[in-house]
């Protein structure tokens, strides 16, 4: 597969995922399937504008937030990150 | 000890930040009751009991959060505007800085090994033959642990080739290293602060949040409110802890309204000066060994659990002491905040008069957020001459601080260094015995959180992630992080 086939993975940095578990997802190498590092890209992104709006009621719409192919998605961890690119191939 | 992004430390974050926003917009004496209610609305689902049990907590991470001692001064009928008041209008002590919620705690049953339905009964009975106690015994077929003379050395654990024995432990009793847990008649846990080092292993370990530290931010902000400089002093350990690096975390200092930034690492350099200097000057007057003296909780341990160490550990001032009289020299009137990882640095400050306010790195974090502070985005600051004191943020790893006084020595001497990463009940055992059997070691670095500081309980991204981030070029093997 060709680099640009990969999908991408922007893991949001800016400072209020970072500080609340978003940069553990940066160990993305160590917890993610390795079969599953083949067909994304990762990349670290600057806020995202999601934590601006955040809904008590509501745990997803939470940080730490990471965009997979333009969706966005809160309250993110390893596992659910594995689970989540799992289902997109 | 619990993974750092659990639900808990979230809330904690979610608290703090809805406080300081307020705080900055100086609606907080209106809004402070009302944010239980914003943080747990009616349609949540509750995780204990019920809504009305989640607010009461939240109640209590906004007392803890302002700096009350929740053990002492806790009192039902007082709303939150009037502790603010007060918090406001007079300084509290410091001293305890950990302090339990007793209605969170869950009381949690006895630390117990009990034999789980996976037992066979088998023919060899390994636990059985290799318990001291002649605990075991048989009955339906399956193993039985009489709880009474049971002393839970887990031996039987160990040698079940099942996997049949449960140990269940008490988290925050499991985590503490010197023993100063206890349950109370109820079973709910109490500190004995005559044994209490104030490492906050247990602020991390109990999952109901309910033991918790009293923060030092409110007198942080304070200062920053008053009309003198206030300089922050940021400890080797921050590199790694936010998306950023050292000039940009400064520059977001500068822009949460403190008026000059420092590294402790400069104090550092001076402390390992001082020890290379002073641990030659031990050996050759006879003495055995030294050990470090830059870690506050160990400083503790000293005082309290191991007087003989009194002497044998180095007399020199640790680098907050020394950043601190310097900034305090250059300029008298200023406040300084020390921003580090580790709650024991609060009992220090208390003890040297140059210290005026201690806060965490989580706490920080909270002051970014609610400020709009994004480290990442910020242009970065000039951190100045760092050339002679650059090493020494290695002061944040294991064998960090043992590595910056080696490379201080006069040429010509070695020394033979030995480290205490970290700890733990069975390492106490250890220590406690070198009256005996001394050290094979001239200098001991002591680190009470296992890796350094970038393990301190005031922390935010994983030991193992910080190492990475402060471009791995850490003194310390990879041996002395959890993976
Ligand atoms: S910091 Fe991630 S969405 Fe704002």
């Amino acid at each position: 597969m060709k680099k640009r086939d990969k999908l991408l993975v922007k893991i949001c940095v800016g400072t209020s995922c970072f500080v609340q578990g978003g940069a553990d997802l940066l160990l993305y190498n160590d917890f993610l399937n390795p079969e599953l590092l083949d067909r994304f890209e990762f990349e670290g992104c600057s806020c995202l504008e999601a934590c601006k709006a955040v809904n008590d009621a509501d745990v997803e719409s939470k940080p730490p937030f990471v965009m997979i192919n333009g969706k966005l998605h809160g309250n993110m961890n390893s596992d659910k990150l594995n689970k989540l690119l799992s289902d997109e191939i | 000890m619990l993974d750092m992004n659990n639900q808990y430390t979230r809330i904690k974050s979610r608290v703090y930040t809805m406080v300081l926003k307020s705080f900055f917009n100086g609606t907080l004496e209106e809004d402070i009751d009302k944010i239980p209610f914003l943080i747990i609305p009616k349609d949540t689902d509750p995780i204990r009991c019920c809504i009305y049990k989640e607010r009461a907590m939240i109640r209590y991470r906004i007392m803890a959060f302002m700096g009350v001692n929740i053990e002492k001064d806790d009192d039902e009928m007082k709303p939150l505007s009037e502790y603010y008041r007060e918090i406001m209008h007079k300084s509290i002590p410091s001293a305890p800085v950990i302090t339990t919620i007793s209605t969170a705690c869950s009381s949690c049953p006895h630390d117990q090994y009990l034999i789980s339905d996976a037992c066979r009964g088998c023919l060899a009975r390994p636990c059985y033959v290799n318990c001291p106690k002649n605990a075991i015994s048989f009955a339906n077929g399956k193993a039985h642990i009489n709880a009474e003379l049971c002393i839970r050395c887990g031996k039987c654990m160990d040698v079940c080739p099942f996997h049949s024995v449960l140990h269940i432990p008490v988290p925050c009793e499991a985590a503490c290293p010197v023993d100063a847990i206890k349950k109370n008649n109820k079973g709910v846990a109490i500190i004995d602060y005559t044994k209490c080092i104030s490492c906050g292993k247990c602020t991390r370990s109990c999952p109901f949040g309910a033991i918790v530290e009293r923060s030092g931010l409110f007198s942080a902000l304070k200062l920053l409110q008053g009309k003198d400089k206030v300089v922050a002093m940021i400890a080797p350990a921050i590199d790694g802890q936010f998306p950023g690096n050292l000039g940009q975390i400064k520059q977001s200092l500068l822009q949460a309204g403190f008026d000059e930034v420092v590294e402790v690492s400069e104090g550092a350099n001076i402390t390992a000066i001082k020890e290379a200097a002073e641990v030659v000057e031990r050996i050759e007057g006879g003495e055995d060994y030294m050990t470090t003296s830059c870690c506050p909780s160990y400083m503790e341990l000293v005082n309290r659990h191991l007087p003989f160490l009194k002497e044998k550990r180095s007399t020199t001032l640790s680098p907050m002491g020394y950043i601190a009289s310097m900034v305090k020299e250059k300029d008298p009137t200023c406040k300084t905040v020390f921003i580090g990882p580790c709650l024991a640095k609060r009992i220090e400050g208390v003890r040297l008069n140059t210290v005026d306010a201690v806060i965490t790195f989580s706490e920080l974090a909270a002051l970014f957020m609610a400020k709009n502070i994004d480290v990442r985005e910020v242009e970065a600051s000039d951190m100045g001459d760092t050339t002679s004191f650059e090493d020494c943020r290695e002061f944040a790893v294991s064998e960090g601080v043992a590595g910056c006084v080696v490379h201080r020595l006069q040429e010509g001497v070695t020394l033979r260094p030995m480290y205490i990463n970290g700890l733990d009940a069975k390492t106490f055992r250890g220590m406690k015995i070198w009256p005996k059997r001394a050290p094979v070691a001239n200098l001991v670095e002591v680190m009470v959180c296992e890796g350094g500081c970038i393990n301190g309980p005031g922390t935010i991204v994983s030991p193992k992630l910080a190492l990475k981030l402060r471009g791995g070029k850490a003194t310390a093997p990879a041996k002395a992080v959890r993976s």
